[in-house]
């Protein structure tokens, strides 16, 4: 009767299991093809330091190429590894890696750079032909705005290194090739051995299942997680082809923490372990990562590195059973030891303060909504061998020239005059450190950095001054409406009579200046500053002719651009381009720039800055860098000594240095004893090149005596050669031309 | 009777003429050139002179950059056009060609502004005579017109004129 019974309810039961199972499967099915399908890579949008030109003629150290090789994530090692190099004496044996510029994709290629001196000498291939124009990948600088807390590097499966493909089958999925998607017999294989050893030694789990896990489904352990795991994997098999479900598994895999963020996949990990691009990585690293796949955490090199290195050796020995690598090399890999990349190291490679710039560039030019894209790559303007120099420079001048340690903090920008792009700041003389970031938001008083700008306004009326113009430099007594009289003074407490507008300009004479300044007037002043891209305020007081303004460095270098750049005003920018994750171009940010008008009277105001460097409150640069290309500079020093500037610029750089006190007290500072040191430090390290200047067709040179200025010639003594607006020149002629034709004459024939 | 100086005194007499007439003379003067004051007071600039001169040999990676944006301009790619040349730029930030180069590719682009501040960058470091001199203005002047400034277009036609290639002096 059981029997009975029992037959009559088995095909209901059946039919019960199958009408319920079949439409479960048929949705497990359909969700694995379609949630596959649609995944959403997450990825933090990168920012990139400019990439380095490599070609014969340009200017470097070899130790600079080698700071920039770093930085890009390249190491000292056996170039016939992609990611490594060789130096010997002033040859550099480079495999640069491959890397998708917005514009060309470049494939890594060997090639040998030869150094002449401060100057690569030449570029060539592996086969000595010379190689074609090359870059360095750029290096990274950081994320921005990740979306969550998840980040990956996405690379292609062709990309991968060969052995990281081969072994993480042979570790995880031996019959990864071969299975459907379930391995029922390496499951069978697992369970024997588990029992065997009363706990879990192997996973039946194959590549596949893993994926399924990691993305679809929640971290538990329950049977019917693994039912629909296997279901989903067999699916995924039945609909996608085993490199693309290979490709997502290297892509997707848990490999450790970075802080907040969770690291997806082997190409973050190579980069945030190693800091290497995952072509670069060796075997052992390869076996290190592999291995982490069980556990990022129980195997963690860092926390644990003996049980790290105990599970890398394992994997090696894995990849040496299946013929991955041979017995010389596994062993040695087994001999090499742990070394993965410090906590330090990675903060250092962080350009926290010249990101800040970024940031606040591309709020200010896209809306939010247009960056929250994942995976945009940022291209910007930094150098990070400039940057790293720009960072000692503060670091190791500052204790020279401070009364008491860590009394002053400083600041520095770099510029590329020609582009106006930002090729290193410094915000802090503790590099590295994310707090005040003085170079963008320390407003202090500019003191003696904006006289230039008065000159200049007066330059700009030939018909009433020229460089040789008399100026008086006597006290003088400015009424100030509702307030006492304003008496400026010099720096050195003296009155110097009747000088020169160019020696008022070189030696910073204030009361010139101000009698100066006030011939020319305050709206023009400011009108001019406007006109240069930065807002000074609007409350002019004649202070201001003497720097009475607060400006950041950043602004103060945006004004000298144009000086810098021969007459041609572009904003100063931190990017050149914005690429989302498909390579195309959200923003570009091409070269502009606008000829300012009165060139004429910029290009004499030039002369008149490199005499303050030859002649002038600048000329101690003269014995601080080794060799003066043509240096122009304005040194800066506020009342009570509180702010010291310099900014000073060749041709091909220009630099902005600001130190000073915190608490904004008096300092016993000055831009020549101060900030110039810092400067020349930085310059020193950057290479120099002279350049011929460019004068405007209207002008012309006159031999010019003193102390009034007349005509003279050039055997005149204190005879200077002066440029001026043509038809601008003194007309009246020195006795000493006279003289000369007397003597001459007396001479008799020559 | 009235006698004529002796023999001795005629020779004496003619002697102290001739030494009078000597302390009159003036030394020939120098057989250099005239020396105006206009010539003395103007000091010599301190760059070569404008006009012909032998351009150095270009870097490689400039001209590898040229052509590649040569071609990008045959296929319409104006924008890789210009990415391309300001690769150059940062190579080598002051040459004239190279400028002159992008002034056109921003013209075609209708970027009329950069169009003429290039071009204009572009006189101010070349040679300011001949071919290159010619490009530059007739550049600037079809910007200016594009803009529609007419006069300034005007005064840069004259400029554009004022470019011929100057003989050099010969003797």
């Amino acid at each position: 009767m059981i029997v009975t019974l029992l037959s009559r309810l088995l095909p209901f039961f059946i039919g019960l299991a199958l009408g319920t199972l079949a439409p479960w499967l048929w949705w497990l099915d359909r969700e694995a093809g379609h949630r596959f399908a649609e995944r959403q890579w997450t990825q933090a949008s990168r920012v990139y330091a400019r990439p380095l030109e490599l070609y014969p003629g340009l200017a470097m150290s070899p130790d600079d190429l080698v700071l920039e090789m770093q930085a890009a994530g390249l190491q000292p090692g056996s170039p016939e590894q992609i990611g490594r190099f060789q130096r010997r004496g002033e040859s550099l044996d480079i495999h640069v890696p491959g890397f998708n510029f917005p514009d060309t994709t470049q494939p890594p290629q060997r090639v040998r750079v030869e150094f002449s001196g401060q100057q690569v000498s030449s570029v060539r291939a592996e086969d000595r032909s010379a190689a074609g124009l090359l870059r360095l990948p750029p290096a990274e600088l950081g994320n921005l705005m990740p979306l969550d807390d998840r980040d990956r590097t996405l690379v292609a499966l062709a990309d991968f290194p060969p052995l990281l493909i081969t072994g993480i089958q042979a570790v995880e999925d031996r019959q990864f090739n071969h299975h459907r998607g379930i391995d029922p017999r390496g499951m069978l294989r697992a369970a024997w051995a588990n029992l065997r050893h009363g706990q879990v030694v192997q996973g039946g789990s194959t590549i596949t299942q893993q994926l399924v896990k990691n993305l679809f489904l929640e971290p538990d352990r329950k049977l019917l997680r693994k039912f629909n795991e296997a279901i989903m994997a067999i699916s995924l098999e039945r609909r996608f082809g085993k490199a693309e479900i290979l490709e997502a598994y290297l892509n997707e895999v848990y490999l450790g923490q970075d802080g907040a963020t969770a690291i997806h996949g082997f190409g973050r990990a190579s980069e945030h372990y190693f800091g290497l691009p995952v072509q670069a990585l060796s075997p052992d690293q390869i076996a290190l990562l592999i291995g982490m796949v069980r556990g990022a955490s129980w195997y963690h090199p860092g926390r644990n590195p003996e049980r790290a290195r105990a599970r890398r050796d394992r994997v090696l020995g894995m990849f040496l059973e299946t013929g991955l690598i041979d017995p010389a090399m596994h062993d040695r890999a087994v001999a090499r030891p742990l070394e993965i990349q410090s906590d330090r190291q990675r903060r250092a490679r962080r350009h926290g303060e010249f990101l800040d710039l970024v940031a606040r560039q591309l709020r200010r030019d896209y809306r939010d909504r247009d960056l929250r894209d994942t995976g945009l790559r940022i291209f910007t303007t930094l150098a990070p061998s400039a940057q790293s120099h720009a960072e000692r420079a503060l670091t190791e001048a500052l204790p020279r020239v401070e009364s008491s340690p860590n009394e002053l903090q400083g600041a520095i920008i770099l510029v590329e005059p020609a582009s106006g792009e930002v090729r290193a700041l410094v915000g802090d003389r503790r590099p590295g450190q994310r707090g005040f970031n003085r170079a963008l938001d320390a407003r202090r008083s500019i003191g003696s950095v904006i006289k230039p700008f008065v000159y200049l306004l007066a330059l700009a009326q030939p018909d009433r001054f020229n460089l040789v113009s008399p100026l008086q430099d006597q006290p003088i007594s400015v009424p100030i409406a509702g307030q006492p009289d304003w008496q400026p003074r010099n720096y050195d407490g003296q009155s110097h009579g009747e000088v020169p507008l160019l020696d008022a300009l070189a030696n910073s004479y204030n009361q010139a200046t101000v009698h100066l300044g006030l011939e020319v007037g305050l709206d023009d002043l400011f009108r001019l500053l406007r006109q240069l891209g930065v807002e000074p305020g609007s409350d002019p007081h004649p202070s201001a002719y003497l720097g009475a303004l607060s400006l950041t460095p950043l602004q103060v270098a945006q004004l000298y651009q144009p000086l810098a750049a021969e007459g041609y005003s572009t904003p100063l920018r931190a990017i050149t381009q914005v690429v989302d994750s498909e390579g195309r171009a959200i923003g570009r940010y091409p070269m502009r720039m606008r000829p300012i008008r009165d060139r004429e009277a910029l290009a004499l105001l030039d002369y008149a800055l490199r005499h303050a460097v030859t002649d002038g409150t600048a000329r101690s640069l003269s014995w601080r860098l080794s060799s003066d290309p043509g240096v122009r500079g304005k040194t800066g020093t506020t009342n009570d000594l509180r702010d010291a500037w310099f900014v000073g610029y060749t041709r091909d750089w220009l630099g902005v240095v600001w130190t000073g006190r915190d608490d904004h007290a008096a300092a016993n500072i000055s831009g020549a004893a101060t900030a110039v040191p810092v400067w020349a430090t930085l310059f020193g390290q950057l290479p120099l090149r002279e350049q011929p200047t460019h004068w405007p067709e209207s002008i012309e040179w006159y031999w010019v005596d003193w102390p009034t200025p007349r005509l003279a010639a050039e055997e005149c003594q204190g005879a200077r050669a002066v440029p001026f607006i043509a038809g601008s020149q003194p007309t009246e002629l020195s006795p000493c031309l006279d003289n000369g034709r007397t003597s001459r004459w007396r001479r008799g024939r020559r | 009777m009235n006698r004529l100086p002796t023999p001795f005194l005629k020779t004496v007499f003619i002697a102290l003429l001739a030494c009078m007439l000597a302390a009159c003379a003036t030394p020939p003067r120098a057989p250099v050139e005239d020396d105006t004051v206009a010539e003395r007071v103007r000091a010599p600039a301190p760059e070569e002179p404008r006009g012909l001169q032998i351009r150095p040999l270009r870097n490689p990676a400039v001209t590898e950059l040229t052509e590649a944006a040569r071609q990008a301009e045959d296929e319409d790619d104006l924008e890789r056009a210009a990415l391309l040349l300001e690769r150059a730029l940062r190579i080598e930030p002051r040459d004239p060609e190279l400028l002159q180069h992008l002034a056109e590719v921003s013209f075609n682009q209708q970027d009329w502004e950069q169009a003429e501040s290039h071009a204009s960058r572009s006189f101010d470091v070349g040679p300011r005579v001949g071919e290159l001199c010619r490009r530059n203005w007739q550049t600037i002047v079809m910007a200016r017109e594009q803009m529609g400034y007419r006069h300034s277009a005007e005064l840069a036609r004259e400029r554009l004129d004022a470019c011929r290639v100057e003989p050099p002096p010969r003797f």
